[in-house]
């Protein structure tokens, strides 16, 4: 009997073999200039960035062409050092030709008498995608050379998620390449965080992910 | 009545609360052993789920997850109203999935698995009434022992326990009668109170359960209905420092369908599947059972 019932107790236990989960993780590739300069002083340079994420949100290194529109006015070379020589303003693009796509990102800068880069603050909304409560406003300012992530009064996340984290990341559906800011210990109101080293426009949205069972409860654009 | 907040991250799991599905199926009924009757069976039970009843009791999905358990069940008559009770799973496995991106093809985490003893159940059930009553009663105490592992995996979410000592006293009462001339069949209730330990909710359950015997008696065919009311009176996720996704508080209604077949007068093989129809905080998904039993009273 015993050798009769036998397969039935192994199908049983092989059945608890590791498996694979997919996660639909695509999301649309960007380039994008990572400072906001309004003004560039005459006579002066400027060394603009540019960061390139991929399908999957995660920034890759790729060949960059920089141009101006008017190179009398500000030059720019390969590598994205930017040279004001004449008073007016040009814009300042940058591509990136993949065999696929070409992507791009502009920035008009005028020329003048002192240098201007553009502190904007940044804000969004936070959402469930879960059946787990999540809602509110936030804003993101810079702060030395880090951020602070400000929740309004009207936050609020489920206290029954004992596993609940905050991310910054480029892909509102995974925290692979993500910044782990911690975990959730304010469920209603008002409260901040303080995130050193993390530029203000380093990522595109708040992601709350409950990081034990790799289950994403919501996110929040950051515009 | 509140309960302090000192439970710790081990104390909470979706295990604890999966498990406790099947564990309606042993230890039923208000017909305890004869003295020196027994009632001896291992089996494997397993459950895997990618969906879970959430707070709100709505479906939200998970990484997948099981748990397996090969257990040996064992009730003996150690007087004719006293009969000792063990449900003791022996080889506990509980794994979660590979998460693998689908546009790269990476793994962006990795699966895991942990493999232990699972959480004993010592029990002692009296007969409240003398044996071979119309309408017997009968009270249950079954302890639950800690014995599983609590915290596995790196994440530490991974378990085959729950950490916790509980206590759960039940009364069940029933009768068994004829449907027709020849087929046996009984039915009862029951209800019971499971105090839990590690600032755990305790809870109410009740049920019913009901069977036939075909075949003249080799075939039995049980059905059971179970709910399970958290008193709620636990620590919250709020409260600790949890790694686990799954908090206190589960709740849930459930059948079960059980069929158990007599090879010979003494032995036989079962096998049943259990779901919860409604839940909080537990996995939506069904689980199974199949095993080999030694019956002797027949």
């Amino acid at each position: 009997m015993k050798k009769k019932y036998l397969p039935l107790l192994l199908i049983a236990l092989m059945y608890g073999c590791i498996g694979n989960d997919y996660l639909m993780d695509e999301v649309e590739p960007e380039l994008r200039i990572s400072a906001s300069l309004d003004t560039i002083a005459i006579n002066s340079s400027f060394q603009f960035e540019a960061t390139y994420l991929n399908n999957v949100g995660q920034e890759e290194t790729v060949p960059l062409n920089w141009e101006s529109s008017q190179n009398g006015i500000i030059n720019i070379d390969e590598n994205g050092l930017a040279t004001a020589t004449n008073t007016g303003q040009s814009t300042i693009s940058v591509t990136y030709e993949s065999p696929e796509q070409v992507y791009a990102d502009s920035v008009t800068v005028v020329v003048g008498e002192t240098s201007v880069v553009i502190e904007d603050d940044r804000s969004g909304s936070i959402n469930t995608t879960s059946s787990y409560v999540l809602t509110g406003d936030f804003t993101i300012e810079e702060n030395g050379s880090g951020i602070v992530v400000t929740f309004a009064n009207n936050y609020q996340a489920s206290s029954s998620l004992p596993g609940l984290y905050l991310y910054l990341s480029n892909n509102p559906n995974s925290i692979a390449n993500a910044h782990e800011v911690g975990m959730v210990d304010v469920y209603i109101g008002a409260h901040q965080y303080n995130i050193s080293e993390v530029g203000i426009n380093e990522y595109n949205y708040l992601l709350y992910y409950c990081k034990p069972f790799n289950v994403k409860v919501g996110h929040g654009e950051i515009e | 009545m509140v309960k302090s907040n000192k439970m710790n991250w081990k104390s909470i799991l979706l295990i604890a609360g999966i498990i406790s599905i099947a564990s309606p199926l042993f230890a039923g009924g208000p017909w305890p052993q004869a003295r020196g009757n027994g009632y001896f069976k291992l089996y494997q039970w397993w459950t895997v789920f990618d969906q879970h009843y959430t707070d709100t009791g709505e479906l939200d999905p998970n990484v997948t997850t099981g748990v397996f358990n090969t257990s040996l069940y064992a009730e003996y008559g150690l007087t004719d109203r006293f009969t000792g009770i063990l449900n003791a799973p022996l080889f506990s496995r509980n794994y979660m999935n590979n998460l693998i991106s689908s546009t790269t093809g990476e793994t962006l985490v990795e699966g895991e698995a942990i493999n232990s003893i699972g959480d004993i159940d010592l029990g002692i059930k009296y007969g409240l009434t003398k044996p071979g009553s119309k309408f017997p009663v009968a009270a249950t105490l079954i302890l639950g022992i800690p014995s599983g592992q609590t915290a596995g995996g790196s994440q530490e979410n991974l378990q085959t326990g729950d950490g916790e000592f509980n206590q759960f006293i039940r009364v069940d009462a029933g009768t068994s009668f004829k449907i027709g001339k020849q087929t046996n069949a009984y039915t009862s209730l029951y209800t019971g109170f499971n105090n839990r330990g590690n600032d755990f909710s305790e809870e109410v359950r009740f049920g019913l359960e009901a069977g036939a015997g075909l075949l003249n008696s080799k075939l039995w065919l049980i059905g059971r209905l179970d709910v399970v009311e958290s008193l709620k009176n636990g620590a919250t996720a709020a409260t600790v420092n949890s790694t686990s996704i799954f908090a206190n508080n589960t709740e849930f209604s459930s059948y079960s369908l059980e069929a158990a077949y007599y090879i010979t007068p003494k032995i036989g093989v079962s096998a049943s599947v259990a779901a919860a129809f409604r839940g909080e905080i537990i996995a939506a998904a069904p689980s199974y059972s199949v095993g080999v039993f030694l019956d002797l009273k027949k």
